[in-house]
């Protein structure tokens, strides 16, 4: 409290205001002012194909519309079934591929530097990629499954919805796990030897020594590799745009995809930032509580 | 507003950096044209603009080089001409796009006296108005075209009957696996097919006062066709849903179809033996029709406009006349093979001579080419309509309920933006 009083702290605070008003109004110029341009203009009629009925404000219109659209809620659907089950299932492979890559092996560094590969792979040339793995015609995966009796004919993936999920998952999963296993890789570099040498020595199991000791120790790194892939996938777009472009129907179609299809397809710029606005809402929830959840506090203070 | 005209600046300062400065050296006036400049078409439309600026020694002209996908160079000229960018100056669109730019007021319209409509194929000219204006010139008609095998087909089918008859007769000779092949992956190319159809049974998307007619018992008639295709008499394969240009002319190429229905350019890339099964057996006509229809093409193609935030809509004005023209329209048919859009041109001995399609044929198709309906909205009720057409062909529900279903959500989209009352006159009642 006496801080207030001294005159040199006061002029540190001063100080550290210059060095931070670069920084804030950088975050300003490019993320606070296009939000808030958005949320404006999600409250405007604005159909760039309709100019001559202006660009009047509606109020809330543009968001009771969008709760009364079927493809809105699909599409929202769409998005966090795929969030989920593609981040669930990258989660547990990563740590598996994570726990062997920690372990001591030959071989260990080439393993680790192919282990990404997947990962270095541009989205649509893999969704391209995976697309031909499925073609209904000349892909191996019909190939594969009709040589080993599963399929009694090729069968087309693409035209049925649940089908049609099956090559988006696995291309997702096949491409971002190594990420993920990395990751935890690092996080698991970082706990104590010592604390399984201790453990060992008392005669815990293997399966012990995983449930009490990593799996709490790799918490925060769980948590941050939860934050990345989660806000990923909720805004997955180049993978379905290139793979199922949305289809059949709009089976596959995410809430990206159909927000670029309304603004810059529909022209509707008014509707499309409507959905942008419930797209940021979101995000930014599930990052406020993955950020409680790893018990992070947003302001640098003691607590 | 003001923020919004500075960021246009911005974008405009931008896309001049991006092309390099449009200053010309020597106080020419320097204009750009968009092009995707990929395969054939590059070298010519390069050699043509050289022999403009020959005539015109005062105009230097560039190329604008953009994407060669549709939807991409769709969404490009949709950010720079909200933006208010002013170059490309003369813009390369696609024929569904002209009325939505020139509602949007981002075209200039082309008001010239020298401009002789009827010189036009009707239906290419019509795709170029708007309100009653002409917003651009036809450059080049693609139209669809039914491909048939002249080894397994006795002869050009008369009626949409003949042409299952004959598919079926193809499979049951043992010689190929499928009788039809077409474009039915849901996107564009399945409203153009469905078009087709459409009017052979004598149904159309929208009429005159831009009600949408697909939920029409003839409508129902075309799309139960076209299921039956896949379905009851098992012509088309499952993978026809899947399948867009190159998947089709892939399968038919490789003498696995009787008939397929695809865009002109197939003719010439299907002609090599060397690549192609079928090359030297086959022949194209238009989509045959039911009794009470009448044959129809759905037409493609691309046209010209100016950029409404040009600076120089006189140049640009001058550039789509020479490239329309109908001697730079008979250099593109006898060097690509694209058809021209001036009826005159059919007429050239040197086009009857270099076009792979023989001229007539390539005549008759674009004389009954059909512009898809000429809204503002034609993206968003395309895509109402793509999506229950692939649902009805992909066995989720029947083609009654998707056309029911697509004609409710068209017209309430038609409703929505008061199109009707801007068109017919009546006072727009509500924003909504």
């Amino acid at each position: 409290m006496s801080a207030r009083a001294d005159p040199r702290l006061t002029q540190d605070r001063r100080l550290a205001f210059a060095f931070v008003t670069p920084a804030v109004s950088v975050i300003a110029l490019i993320a606070i002012f296009p939000l808030l341009w958005t949320l404006w203009n999600s409250l405007h009629l604005q159909d760039l194909r309709m100019p001559w009925l202006g660009h009047p404000f509606i109020g809330l219109d543009n968001y009771a519309e969008l709760a009364r659209d079927p493809r809105f809620w699909s599409s929202l659907g769409h998005t966090l079934f795929f969030t989920v089950v593609t981040v669930s299932l990258e989660l547990v492979l990563g740590l598996i591929i994570a726990l062997a890559m920690n372990s001591t092996f030959r071989g260990r560094g080439f393993a680790r530097a192919t282990s990404l590969l997947p990962w270095a792979i541009p989205t649509v040339v893999a969704a391209l990629l995976w697309r031909f793995m499925f073609d209904s015609q000349a892909g191996i995966a019909n190939a594969l499954l009709v040589a080993i009796g599963v399929l009694e004919r090729p069968m087309v993936w693409f035209i049925e919805a649940t089908t049609a999920w099956i090559p988006v998952i696995l291309s997702d999963v096949w491409k971002t796990t190594p990420f993920v296993a990395i990751l935890l890789l690092a996080g698991l570099q970082n706990i104590d030897r010592t604390l399984y040498e201790a453990a060992e020595v008392d005669g815990a199991s293997a399966w012990w020594r995983l449930w009490h000791i990593t799996i709490p120790l790799l918490k925060p790194t769980i948590f941050v590799a939860l934050i990345f892939r989660t806000l990923d996938a909720f805004r997955v777009f180049d993978l379905l745009y290139a793979l199922t472009g949305g289809g059949p129907g709009t089976a596959t179609e995410p809430i990206a995809l159909y927000t670029h299809t309304i603004i810059l397809q529909h022209l509707r710029f008014g509707y499309g930032s409507a959905l942008s606005v419930v797209v940021f809402v979101i995000t930014f929830g599930l990052a406020l509580i993955y950020i409680r959840g790893l018990g992070l506090r947003l302001s640098g203070e003691e607590r | 507003m003001t923020g919004r005209r500075r960021l246009a600046i911005a974008c405009v300062a931008l896309a001049q950096l991006a092309c390099g400065g449009r200053e010309a050296e020597s106080g020419r006036t320097v204009i750009t044209i968009s092009s995707s400049v990929v395969g054939t078409d590059g070298p010519l439309l390069r050699r043509q603009l050289d022999r403009f600026m020959q005539v015109n020694p005062g105009i230097e002209v560039r190329l604008h080089r953009v994407s060669d996908d549709a939807t991409q160079r769709h969404q490009l000229f949709v950010q720079w001409l909200n933006a208010r960018a002013g170059d490309p100056d003369v813009l390369e669109l696609d024929v569904v796009w002209t009325s939505e730019f020139a509602a949007a007021g981002w075209l200039l319209p082309l008001e010239d006296p020298s401009i002789d409509r009827a010189a036009f194929f009707p239906g290419t000219l019509r795709a170029c108005l708007w309100a009653g204006d002409l917003y651009a010139l036809p450059w080049y008609a693609d139209v669809g075209l039914l491909y048939r095998r002249t080894d397994l087909v006795p002869k050009e089918p008369a009626s949409l009957d003949e042409l299952a008859t004959f598919a079926q007769r193809g499979i049951a000779s043992g010689a190929v696996p499928f009788g039809i092949a077409w474009m039915g992956a849901r996107y564009e190319g399945l409203v153009t097919v469905f078009l087709e159809y459409l009017g052979g049974f004598g149904g159309q998307i929208m009429d005159d006062s831009m009600n949408v007619r697909v939920d029409a018992p003839e409508a129902v008639r075309a799309l139960t066709f076209m299921r039956d295709q896949i379905t009851r008499w098992k012509v088309a394969p499952d993978d026809v849903l899947t399948w867009h240009e190159e998947e089709t002319r892939f399968a038919f190429q490789n003498g696995r179809a009787v008939f397929m229905r695809n865009w002109p350019y197939a003719y010439t890339a299907m002609a090599d033996p060397a690549q192609s099964r079928v090359a030297g057996k086959y022949a194209v006509s238009p989509m045959p029709a039911a009794p009470g229809g009448r044959p129809t093409a759905a037409l493609g193609g691309a046209q010209l406009a100016i950029n409404r935030w040009t600076e120089h809509p006189a140049a640009a004005f001058a550039l789509v006349q020479f490239i329309t023209a109908p001697e730079q329209q008979l250099e593109r048919a006898v060097a690509i093979g694209e058809f021209p859009t001036l009826r005159a041109v059919y007429d050239e001995p040197s086009l009857r001579a270099a076009l792979a399609i023989p001229a007539d044929d390539a005549r008759r198709a674009v004389e009954s080419a059909t512009p898809r309906p000429v809204t503002p909205l034609y993206t968003q009720l395309s895509e109402i309509l793509q999506i229950e057409l692939h649902r009805a062909l992909a066995g989720q529900i029947t083609p009654e309920a998707a056309l029911t279903a697509a004609a409710q959500k068209m017209n309430a989209a038609v409703a929505r933006t008061g199109l009707r009352e801007y068109m017919f006159g009546r006072p727009v009642t509500s924003a909504r």
